[in-house]
């Protein structure tokens, strides 16, 4: 009892000093937008902010040029002209705080000590990168908030809340539709029960050091045998229900606003992403090769070369991982956002809610592969950007060099990745269902 | 007519209809010497540039030129009477910063400084106006500026022509920008005018060069003033066009990417994209 109401305290300490410190850097944000020449608030934000005025005006977010998401976005920020201009950074912090009480609730429910849960949700909210991000009125802290709700209802057995939720954010963000075949294949036979609620895999730190490789035999070892499994496992009653009522979501969500803005909404909103090539710099490694096209176009060999890695990855990851469902999504995310045609800082927000919650299963020590991956990951990062610096706003002609910081930021990505992958113990999010011989296991268990 | 040739020929059009604009705006100096180089228009119309850009909506209509633009004659000539009207004495222009996102910064100073421009200003609101024609490679964010008639530093300001903010040079058209600035004795210090117009530049056309060079035309300054106490049902403004003298030519050095790299630049990038993607798909395998 003691220490259920400690470990209460302890993550209500941490969230309101996480609170307390977006609500200042927030504050803060308004005095700089007053009165310094550099803003502190993302230009985005204001791009939101003048697609819910012109909502509000009765008009279509979408005159507000480079206006490229949801509706919704404009309505969850209407409050921006009718209160306060700090509504939907208030708004995106408070998602941001919900991100690191779902990474609580997530680890709870698979048995993670107090103690390593709260540094793994200290890992969410203390992160410069997050923090910064919401209050400077991003709103991917929103779509982190939602896809680790979908995790929650997963693995609690609300499938048909997971898959209201899955296709309304789908239609808000699209990215997240590269999880749809691994949430597919967990909801195949082995998802539920004899009771039709899943049974979780329990975290145990001296089970996984002893049985780690017990416990990888009973993953899938093999690409073959998992698309096996996956042919003749996934046509099951909530895999399908799942599908229909996401993909009902997504198309209801989509027809709504085709019927009240058009044209505009499914080409700024939706097919501007899908077919989205920028030839300006960005993290991309495609960006130049973009650039040195753009007056020419591009034949369908280039544009199938480009997309080559980004599948064979990602069904690769889905093929090995996919059970160990969180482990799954993180490596996805890295390789979509390493892999896409455009890659700006503000998507890495994606990855870094995921990772919390496969923390406790690496063996990584911060001294010094830890440490290590950090800096290989910054330091190729902060390399790219002095020659973005140097491009943008020094006008020196340094492309080559920026193609190249690009690659060297892949590669970053790359080992980052095979590091982590290597120091993971892959654990199955869902035991599988007991067989009618075996319940003295489980009762042991 | 144009419409029916399809996209190509209306694009040629768009052309050939801007080229002439370009041409023929240069001219309204030499147009207003000699004849009245003063002009009237409603108070209804905000803005004057879109009579510059006509030929962008419609690319049939001739280009009107500035000194044409009288609304009504007539009415215009009891206004434009009997008053000392500010004279430009000095104007400078100087494009200020660095990289991809730089400033014009404008200078302008008016003549018969002291008591006339007091007394003007006394009896007429009266604002200055800027007309910069910006070369292809240049934008301005009507947004970013909007933000600055927020703050009040510009009155009114509107981007006329092509404002996609994205595109690069070779994909987009050439804009113009409006500028209102308010004459007020308080915003007059010694009848001398700073007014900043943030630019940006958008990526050139490949070139083997390394730095695509983008030049300004000189901006056309007007002067627009009513009489303070405004007869609703005839409200006019006069526009004098202040026949600055051509400014100084600005020029922007933009880096731009070579078509000598396209080889190099897609091979590597497609490999480095496969052995990372098969590095990560044997890691999956192998651990």
């Amino acid at each position: 009892m003691a220490s259920a109401a400690g470990s209460a305290l302890t993550l209500r300490r941490v969230l309101l000093a996480s609170a307390a410190l977006r609500l200042a850097l927030v504050v803060f944000g308004e005095w700089q937008d007053a009165h310094l020449e550099v803003r502190y608030t993302d230009v985005d934000y204001l791009v939101f902010s003048d697609a819910a005025a012109s909502v509000a005006a009765g008009g279509s977010p979408f005159a507000r040029a480079t206006y490229r998401y949801s509706p919704l976005l404009a309505f969850l920020l209407l409050p921006n002209s009718l209160l306060h201009a700090a509504w939907g950074k208030l708004l995106f912090s408070a998602a941001d705080l919900l991100v690191g009480l779902f990474i609580d609730t997530i680890l709870k429910l698979r048995g993670i000590p107090e103690k390593t849960r709260m540094w793994s949700v200290i890992a969410w909210l203390f992160n410069p990168f997050t923090f910064t991000i919401g209050t400077r009125g991003n709103c991917e802290p929103i779509v982190c908030a939602v896809m680790l709700w979908i995790l929650i209802c997963l693995m609690k057995g609300r499938v048909l809340q997971a898959a209201f939720w899955y296709g309304l954010i789908v239609h808000f963000r699209i990215y997240p539709i590269i999880y749809a075949i691994p949430f597919v294949i967990v909801l195949g036979k082995s998802y539920a029960g004899p009771s039709g609620r899943p049974t979780l895999t329990m975290w145990s730190s001296e089970h996984h050091l002893q049985n780690n490789k017990a416990s990888r035999r009973e993953g899938p070892t093999s690409l073959l045998a998992t698309l096996w499994d996956f042919l003749s496992n996934f046509i099951t009653r909530n895999a399908i229900l799942f599908g229909l009522l996401s993909g009902f979501m997504f198309f209801a969500w989509t027809g709504v606003f085709f019927y009240l803005y058009g044209w505009d909404f499914l080409n700024e909103a939706l097919l501007y992403h899908l077919t989205r090539t920028d030839p300006r710099h960005n993290f991309s490694i495609y960006f130049y090769h973009i650039y040195l096209h753009h007056q020419q176009g591009f034949s369908s060999i280039q544009r199938l070369a480009s997309f080559l890695p980004q599948l064979i990855v990602q069904l690769a990851l889905i093929a090995r991982f996919s059970r160990d469902l969180p482990f799954c999504m993180f490596l996805q995310t890295v390789a979509f956002v390493a892999f896409n045609k455009v890659m700006t800082a503000q998507y890495f927000v994606w990855f870094f809610c995921l990772l919390p919650l496969i923390l406790p299963w690496n063996s990584m020590k911060l001294k010094w592969k830890g440490l290590v991956c950090m800096l290989v990951w910054m330091g190729s990062q902060l390399h790219w950007l002095m020659w973005a610096y140097l491009l943008e706003f020094k006008g020196r002609n340094v492309f080559v060099q920026l193609w190249v910081a690009g690659l060297v930021f892949l590669a970053a990505n790359t080992f980052v990745m095979l590091m982590v992958i290597k120091q993971h113990k892959y654990t199955l999010l869902f035991s599988s269902p007991v067989k009618p011989g075996s319940k003295v296991a489980t009762k042991k268990e | 007519m144009a419409v029916a040739g399809g996209p190509c020929l209306l694009a040629v059009a768009l052309a050939a209809a801007w080229i002439s604009a370009a041409a023929a705006s240069s001219s309204p100096e030499q147009a207003g010497r000699g004849q009245k180089s003063i002009n009237c228009m409603p108070c209804s119309r905000t803005y004057i540039g879109d009579e510059y850009l006509y030929t962008f909506t419609d690319q049939l209509a001739p280009h009107r030129g500035l000194a044409e633009m009288s609304d009504s004659g007539e009415l215009c000539k009891g206004l434009t009477d009997a008053v000392e009207v500010p004279t430009l004495s000095e104007l400078h222009r100087q494009l200020v910063g660095e990289g991809s996102h730089r400033r014009l910064v404008y200078s302008v100073k008016f003549g018969a400084c002291q008591d006339a421009m007091v007394n003007f200003l006394d009896g007429y609101d009266a604002h200055l106006v800027i007309i910069e024609k910006l070369p292809n490679g240049v934008f301005a964010d009507p947004f970013e500026l909007q933000h600055f008639v927020e703050r009040k530093v510009f009155l009114d300001v509107a981007v006329f022509g092509d404002t996609n903010l994205e595109l690069p040079s070779a994909l987009s058209n050439r804009s113009t920008v409006e500028i209102h600035f308010d004459l007020r004795p308080s915003t007059l210090t010694n009848c001398n005018i700073v007014i900043d117009l943030p630019l940006h530049a958008r990526y050139p056309p490949l070139d083997a060069s390394e730095h695509a060079t983008v030049e300004f035309g000189s901006p056309d300054l007007l002067l627009r003033y009513r009489k303070k106490e405004i007869r609703s049902e005839s409200c006019l403004w006069a526009l004098k066009n202040l026949e600055a003298a051509p400014v100084e030519k600005a020029a922007w050095r933009v880096p731009c990417g070579d078509e000598a790299h396209i080889g190099f630049v897609s091979s590597i990038t497609f490999l480095s994209a496969l052995v990372c993607s098969m590095s990560i798909v044997l890691a999956a395998l192998v651990f």
